[in-house]
């Protein structure tokens, strides 16, 4: 095996752990911070796909619409998101987590449904943007622009959530909330609102992700379930609520599946199912996680 | 008195019509994905039933009788697919089944159709294990092709590439994928024992992510790719593949017998398609040859009314073909019951807008082949077309 080809799976790898991290770090974000299990975070990347797609149609003649798109899923499904905390999810705080689960699942199918009444049941589809539409040679191998792009976003976004998080007085009153409600409500802080906000936060990174994979991949019904599989699966693996832990355990997941394929082709998802039963017996927790007392 | 009677006569008389319309239908129970990411086929196929019931009836229906379908959603899902063709049959009394469309729904309403002893048609399902003599029983009929076709058609066209040395395979890992493969493989060898296998990719169906199997695949370099990608899937691993040189490294020797040479599929993947693939079709929909036949000209119209779409469907006519069928097999019994109609079927043969079809007696099908060319950019399109669409006959294939 050439080194070229191993970059390219390293490469082909770390493509698909950003797209997961941007859809990871919302679920674990609202997880963190809401302590909601939200199964229906995959259908506002879904919606954001979708939510492109209708841009792009809508605006065909300018050369920059797929970025227009990209603003527009980000928008269209921040405020989504903010219509159903806002009317729906607030009623589910502090419940049992069985019925926050058949909730959000239910929010699923009306997603889904709501979805395929809207845009149909064709499979959908968006042009890369012009200037990321060639290749670059580096190392011998052949790297497409806009998974090079992608490379590069991931890490940024996930740098500016944290800064947020860390450094702002928002991201205090986050993690206040995060921390006891009760009493920040106490000391006058609008806790509904920024609840809100955070939920609105995290609709908008799926809503990116979505608009973001549409380039390349199918918007079809389904890849709201399909994703949230996987993203479930990253954020166990790096530790609920834990915000790096998501970043690095979408790495791993994107080496883990793509050299995974390469080394055993027959058994493409084994490789990770068995990352994933590895940590759960050895940390149960996740990497990054704190074991619950 | 006499009066009497004779008004009550004609008081009957005059209300039997009505009753016999509403009793006198001959029901076709229509099970079908129409959720869930295989609606975009199963839609058009139920489209093309419906339209095909439609023309029929419009024409005094079959026995003097009208058709109607009962459709009714298969989710894709084999128990589901199970569970409404069992509610059809006992519940709404359908006096024949059609439809299904994974190879995993079709076999599992097969069993239906033969405990009930109704007859069923499978317009879409390719596996060669619906119809193998350990499956077969009078009631099943096929009019989809199946996967020893598909798959040697796919080898014959490999083995012409004479400067083609080894061949990598991509196709997703169930029952249709691996059957369709194992075809290709072993009659590929027959034709051409020097061509190696070097690479043999088993993605899932609906794959959200091909990148690491292309990169993995190239790395093998094969000179030529037997893909049956479909569907959403072939969407995403042609659009992830041609930024990362894939059809290039193989010169387009890509053929892929999974119909992504539909016109939807043409639609879907609009300025990204791979152009000079080769694929198949069950209807080219546009035939960029210009070698349409006029009976199929006059069903693309209808069906683009119909379906109140541009380019209509390639799948439509999958549908379309199941009722055809049924229908010339009830005239030709002369009766809807299940055993003459099952009779009936055996030999018959009937006119489809993409031609003639004949059901084979021993195998219950209609060993139907498909369209097949390469894929090429047109001016008069905003999509990928077929060139010269040909039929390959499957039969000189089978032996």
């Amino acid at each position: 095996m050439s080194l070229s080809s191993l970059f390219s799976q390293f490469m082909g790898g770390l493509t698909a752990a950003m797209f997961l991290f941007l859809i990871a770090s919302g679920l674990s974000l609202i997880f963190g911070v809401l302590r909601v299990l939200n199964f229906a975070h995959g259908s506002f990347y879904m919606i954001g796909a979708y939510m492109a797609w209708q841009v792009v149609h809508w605006v065909t003649t300018t050369t920059g619409h797929f970025w227009l798109a990209a603003a527009g899923a980000v928008i269209g499904v921040a405020i989504l998101g903010g219509i159903i905390e806002r009317l729906l999810f607030r009623y589910l705080y502090g419940r049992e987590e069985l019925y926050q689960l058949l909730f959000t699942y239910a929010l699923v199918l009306i997603l889904g449904d709501a979805a395929k009444f809207t845009w149909g049941t064709e499979q959908l589809s968006v042009s890369r943007p012009s200037i990321l539409d060639s290749s670059l040679v580096v190392f011998g191998t052949i790297v497409p622009e806009y998974n090079l792009f992608i490379i590069v976003i991931g890490p940024l976004i996930a740098l500016g959530v944290w800064l947020m998080l860390t450094r702002t007085g928002l991201g205090r009153m986050v993690r206040a909330a995060a921390l006891d409600r009760e009493m920040l409500d106490a000391l006058g802080a609008n806790v509904g609102w920024l609840y809100t906000g955070m939920f609105m936060l995290s609709a908008a990174l799926a809503g990116l992700a979505g608009a973001l994979v549409t380039p390349i991949q199918s918007i079809v019904p389904g890849m709201d379930v399909e994703i949230i599989v996987q993203a479930f699966i990253v954020v166990v693996i790096g530790g609920l609520g834990s915000f790096w832990g998501t970043f690095w355990g979408s790495m791993l997941y994107g080496q883990v599946l793509s050299f995974g394929i390469l080394i055993f082709p027959g058994f493409s998802l084994f490789s990770v199912f068995a990352l994933m039963a590895v940590i759960l017996i050895v940390r149960p927790w996740g990497l990054f996680g704190r074991p619950i007392r | 008195m006499r009066l009497h009677h004779l008004g009550l006569a004609i008081a009957i008389a005059a209300a039997a019509p009505f009753a016999a319309l509403a009793e006198d239908t001959i029901k076709i129970g229509f099970p079908m994905p129409l959720s869930g990411p295989t609606a975009v086929y199963g839609v058009p196929v139920t489209k093309g039933a419906e339209l095909a019931v439609a023309e029929i009836n419009a024409k005094g229906g079959v026995l003097g009788r009208k058709l109607e379908i009962v459709s009714r959603d298969s989710k894709a899902n084999a128990d589901e697919a199970v569970r409404v063709a069992r509610e059809l049959v006992i519940k709404d009394n359908v006096d024949f089944l059609a439809g299904t469309l994974t190879s995993a729904e079709a076999p599992a309403v097969s069993t239906i159709a033969k405990e009930n002893k109704v007859v069923f048609v499978a317009p879409v399902a390719k596996t060669t294990k619906l119809t193998a003599p350990e499956n077969l029983h009078p009631y099943i009929f096929r009019v989809a092709s199946n996967t020893t076709i598909e798959g040697r058609t796919m080898a014959a066209t490999v083995a012409k590439w004479t400067d083609v040395k080894t061949v990598g395979t991509i196709a997703p890992d169930y029952a249709y994928g691996r059957d369709a493969v194992a075809a290709f493989v072993e009659y590929l060898k027959k034709l051409r024992p020097d061509i190696q296998i070097v690479d043999q990719q088993w993605p899932k169906l609906g794959e959200p992510d091909f990148t690491p199997f292309i990169t993995a695949q190239m790395s093998k370099k094969p000179d030529a790719v037997m893909c049956d990608v479909f569907g959403g899937d072939f969407v995403t691993l042609a659009k992830e593949a041609g930024p990362l040189g894939y059809f290039k490294a193989i010169n387009n020797r890509l053929v892929d017998g999974a119909e992504v040479g539909t016109v939807d599929e043409a639609q879907a993947l609009g300025a990204d398609y791979p152009y000079g693939i080769i694929s198949d079709t069950y209807d080219p929909v546009v035939w960029a040859g210009g070698n349409e036949p006029p009976e199929h000209k006059a069903y693309e119209e209808r069906l683009k009314a119909a379906m109140k779409s541009d380019y209509g469907s390639g799948w439509a006519i999958q549908g379309y073909t199941a009722i055809v069928a049924l229908a010339a097999g009830i005239t030709k019994a002369g009766s809807t019951d299940s055993d003459k109609v099952a009779a009936a079927m055996l030999g018959l043969s009937f006119d489809t807008p993409a031609g003639k079809r004949t059901i084979d007696p021993k195998t219950h099908e209609t060993l139907a082949g498909e369209f097949w060319g390469e894929m090429v950019k047109d001016p008069a399109y905003p999509f990928a077309v077929m060139k010269s669409p040909t039929y390959v006959d499957p039969q000189p294939l089978m032996n």
